[in-house]
């Protein structure tokens, strides 16, 4: 299995979810698979200004040229991704969002029903399941938890890709692993 | 009323949020006295932190966004993490949002809008609710006698704030429809949007037959 973690950590000086995503990508390598870790707070990455070039002008193709584009191959080139982040306000840090954005050349402009909603058409023939791994911030109670999983298994869709898991730091290490061993 | 208006699109002046919100903000100025700050993301992204200190200086804000893979843009989640400071503050501006977006149904909103929703609560933000529309992407390709009905819609929901400052629930209902598609709305809107709106974008800059390129390989 190919697996890519990206860390969406925008803080320099609070590590622990750092730490964490090594020892699962150490984990995950160990069992045999082939594991990328990207790191964005120290990659360049535009936020989208929906201009549409990428699905217009040059087809598959973001017109920024930073590395949003290298996240996005790098996703599409993945069978699991694990989104890493601090809950900042409740939601993914906007690092990783912006990045996640950046995504949509992944997928082609025209429409199409799933499940009596409309979404977008694939561009490629596989799409990784997408994973989180989060961080609750001192006041993250139930609700919180409950939003942001229906938001990301909506993401998930958007981008042709299916949810894996929403799990939290505070879970062991193996236990993750574990969990992409089923998926 | 004095009203901070927050257009949140990465477009900014070029946005359908700013179109939209131009039709609101005209019926929020027909009452006498009523004032509207407007304020651009896109113009404020290295100084975010001055823009948050106007947030907490206001009386009522409202947040503009259009959604981005099924939330808001990051350029929009940055800003919202300068509030940060202001959790909680005991007067903080009244706080409502306006999200709109390019699927023809709204419901794809109403996710973001749990989350818009506690945030606010968070903050400590009196909530005044959220205006979301669907079907907003090309809207001029769409026929004017939908888009006049929204635009008056967006008219007539500024005009009631502007008297009452809450978002009048029956016009936010019927802004919303369709709420969702049933399946012959679906059959028929789909290849309309496809051929309308990308195809022809697609024609025009002599890449129809490209348009599933695929430039990381298959
Ligand atoms: C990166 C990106 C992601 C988007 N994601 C969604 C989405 O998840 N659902 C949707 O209905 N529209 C989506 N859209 C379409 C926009 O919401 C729509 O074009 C909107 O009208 C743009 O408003 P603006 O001109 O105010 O920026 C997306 C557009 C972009 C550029």
């Amino acid at each position: 299995m190919k697996y890519l973690l990206i860390n969406g950590n925008p803080y320099h000086d609070h590590d622990e979810i750092d730490r964490y995503v090594i020892r699962l990508a150490a984990g995950l390598e160990s069992a045999g698979n082939e594991v990328r870790v990207l790191v964005l707070r120290d990659m360049k990455i535009r936020p989208c200004t929906g201009c549409f070039h990428c699905w217009v002008k040059d087809p598959g193709t973001c017109i920024i040229e930073d590395d949003g584009r290298e996240v996005s191959r790098q996703y599409i080139a993945s069978d699991h991704v694990i989104l890493a982040s601090p809950l900042v306000m409740g939601f993914l840090s906007a690092t990783l969002k912006n990045a996640m954005d950046r995504n949509i050349p992944l997928v082609h402009p025209h429409l199409e029903a799933i499940d009596k909603e409309v979404h977008h058409k694939k561009r490629y023939e596989n799409y990784p399941v997408v994973s989180f791994l989060l961080e609750k911030e001192p006041f993250t109670d139930a609700e919180d938890i409950a939003i942001v999983t229906d938001l990301f298994r909506r993401e998930a869709i958007n981008v042709r890709s299916s949810l894996g898991f929403v799990k939290f730091i505070d879970t062991p290490v193996d236990e993750v692993q574990n969990a992409l061993d089923v998926h | 009323m004095r009203l901070m208006f927050i257009n949140g699109s990465p477009r900014g002046t070029q946005s359908n949020t700013g179109r939209l919100m131009g039709h609101f903000i005209r019926g929020f100025l027909q009452t006498e006295g009523n004032t509207c700050d407007m304020e651009y993301l896109t113009k404020n992204r290295r100084s975010l932190a001055d823009l948050a200190e106007k947030f907490a200086a206001a009386q009522t804000v409202i947040i503009g966004f259009p959604l981005y893979v099924d939330a808001m843009p990051g350029s929009v989640k940055a800003f919202l993490e300068k509030l940060q400071p202001y959790v909680g503050r005991s007067d903080n501006p009244a706080l409502g949002f306006v999200i709109q977006c390019g699927f023809p149904e709204t419901s794809h909103n109403r996710y973001v809008e749990r989350y818009c929703e506690k945030f606010s609560r968070r903050m400590g933000c009196r909530y005044l609710g959220a205006i979301l529309k669907g079907g907003c992407e090309g809207l001029d390709i769409q026929p004017t006698f939908l888009t006049d009905k929204y635009y008056q819609y967006y008219n007539l929901l500024g005009l009631e704030f502007g008297k009452t400052g809450a978002f009048d629930a029956a016009i936010l209902e019927k802004l919303a429809r369709p709420e969702h598609l049933t399946s012959e709305n679906m059959a028929q809107v789909i290849p309309f949007i496809n051929q309308a709106l990308w195809d022809a974008q697609l024609e025009a800059n002599g890449v129809l037959d490209k348009s599933f390129n695929k430039p990381f390989g298959s």
